[in-house]
């Protein structure tokens, strides 16, 4: 720690914690509970490098990807932090280009 | 069973009361799916058509179907996977309710539910976090046992240690056991919360053969009692860039005889998602995704393969082993000949609303 230094306030609570000897109760997330931490390919190429086994057409597999938050980098999460994203819009064929784009913050 | 035509059930409601008792001479079978934002549907697949549709209370999106060998409640999981809302399939009415989280605790089941066969327990599979002000904390995963009679706030009467990654689970054919499929399958004892037996899949330890990867979000076992899933694995006994070097198998779990079976069956050069087993021929199993696949699963030989014209996640199959159930992520389930693979049918969702992640199960009444 010696060259780091606290600058906010949420930094001076850290360093007091772990000089305080709570340093055990700082929890280390394995992950978001609902979201996975999947990255690998299967939205915009396949398993295989390709395109054939993506799903037909792309909209079906957009809400079922974002309902139970797969892929949390590329689409919304529904489950936790973008509850209201598709209301109103239950058919993704139909409605996704009401489907709103998502900002840090919204 | 009271299953209405849509457009009768509203005058046939004061009737429905009187004849709730009376049930068709000839068991029938239906299909229960779910579309969002959190409906039910009840398709009669002979008539293929919708016969009812039950609005689920509270928020959706709704996905896991449970339902007890009677066939007369569905359970399901909605709320974005942190309730389970149990709902009477003769009146529609909801009778049973487990709202998983608390504000300061987020708990979601990630699509694993099931009940008892004799319908007294609910089984969710639970992930907790508790929400701090400046930090989540990750808790231990448990399997949580209601009483399906608590009613509408129900509460877990007991609960027990389980692992992480838990999708899929059902009660087998013995008494109090419960199997989870998770990256290997556990066999629980519900009464004293043991895990008495591991199936490694993840772990499992076969020479030249890496650790299976599958995508089982979909439970689909009720017509053959087996608990299957595709899944797919490297070779590393061939080259990296061998057609060998990647296989496409499926898992089988008999859930009668509470056995564990694996067999590959290809090179993987496409995705399956689900899969279900013929009640009839055993030794078939049919998979989907973009396309509909028979299998031979003791041979590991391709039986049969057709393109379909959309992505379909989840299958099931009629109890006579003919007709094949298709349905999951838009809006449609559609019908094909279980021999033939020629379409038969096709059912469309009400206001062409998307089942998504839901589950497709069959009920005989």
């Amino acid at each position: 720690m010696k060259r780091l230094r606290a600058l906010n306030h949420k930094a001076h609570l850290i360093e007091q914690a772990a000089s305080d000897g709570h340093r055990e109760e700082v929890q280390l997330m394995s992950s978001v509970v609902g979201c996975t931490t999947t990255f690998d390919p299967g939205w915009e190429v396949d398993a295989f490098g390709g395109l054939a086994s993506l799903c037909q057409p792309m909209e079906a597999d957009l809400y079922g990807c974002t309902d139970p938050c797969w892929w949390p980098a590329q689409l919304a999460d529904s489950l936790n932090t973008a509850r209201d994203w598709t209301d109103g819009k239950n058919s993704a064929l139909r409605d996704w280009r009401e489907l709103q784009t998502l900002f840090p913050g919204d | 069973m009271r299953i209405l035509p849509i457009n009768k059930a509203r005058m046939a409601l004061l009737a429905l009361c009187c004849a709730a008792a009376s049930l068709p001479a000839v068991a029938a079978e239906y299909l229960l799916t779910v579309t969002r934002p959190n409906n039910l549907h009840i398709v009669d697949p002979a008539k293929r058509e919708v016969l009812r549709t039950i609005t689920l209370p509270g928020d959706g999106i709704p996905g896991a179907v449970a339902v007890p060998k009677d066939g007369k409640t569905a359970y399901v999981l909605t709320n974005r996977m942190e309730s389970v809302v149990g709902v009477d399939l003769d009146t529609g009415k909801p009778v049973f309710r487990a709202d998983f989280s608390t504000p300061q605790r987020r708990v979601k089941g990630f699509f694993a539910i099931a009940v008892s066969e004799d319908g007294k327990e609910l089984y969710a599979h639970q992930a907790p976090v508790q929400l701090g002000r400046s930090e989540y904390k990750v808790e231990d995963t448990y399997i949580a046992v209601f009483d399906t009679a608590d009613g509408m706030n129900a509460k877990p009467r007991r609960t027990f240690p389980a692992p992480r990654r838990i999708t899929v689970m059902a009660a087998t054919g013995k008494p109090d056991h419960l199997v989870a499929l998770g990256w290997d399958m556990y066999l629980f004892n519900t009464k004293t919360g043991k895990m008495e037996q591991t199936f490694p899949l993840r772990h499992w330890n076969r020479p030249g053969i890496a650790e299976p990867d599958t995508l089982a979000m979909w439970g689909t076992f009720e017509q053959a009692r087996a608990v299957s899933t595709p899944y797919f694995v490297a070779k590393t006994d061939v080259p990296p860039d061998s057609p060998e070097a990647f296989k496409a198998g499926i898992a089988v779990f008999d859930l009668d005889a509470e056995t564990l079976k694996v067999k590959e069956f290809e090179n993987a050069t496409t995705v399956m998602f689900s899969s279900v087993i013929n009640p009839v021929k055993r030794n078939e199993a049919f998979l989907v995704m973009n396309q509909l696949t028979k299998v031979d699963t003791e041979t590991g030989q391709v039986l049969k393969r057709k393109e379909l014209e959309q992505t379909f996640y989840t299958i099931n199959i009629s109890g006579d082993g003919k007709e094949l159930y298709v349905g999951g992520a838009l809006d449609k389930v559609a019908i094909y000949d279980a021999d033939t693979f020629e379409k038969k049918g096709e059912i469309t969702m009400p206001g062409g609303a998307d089942q998504s992640i839901g589950w497709m199960r069959v009920v005989k009444r």
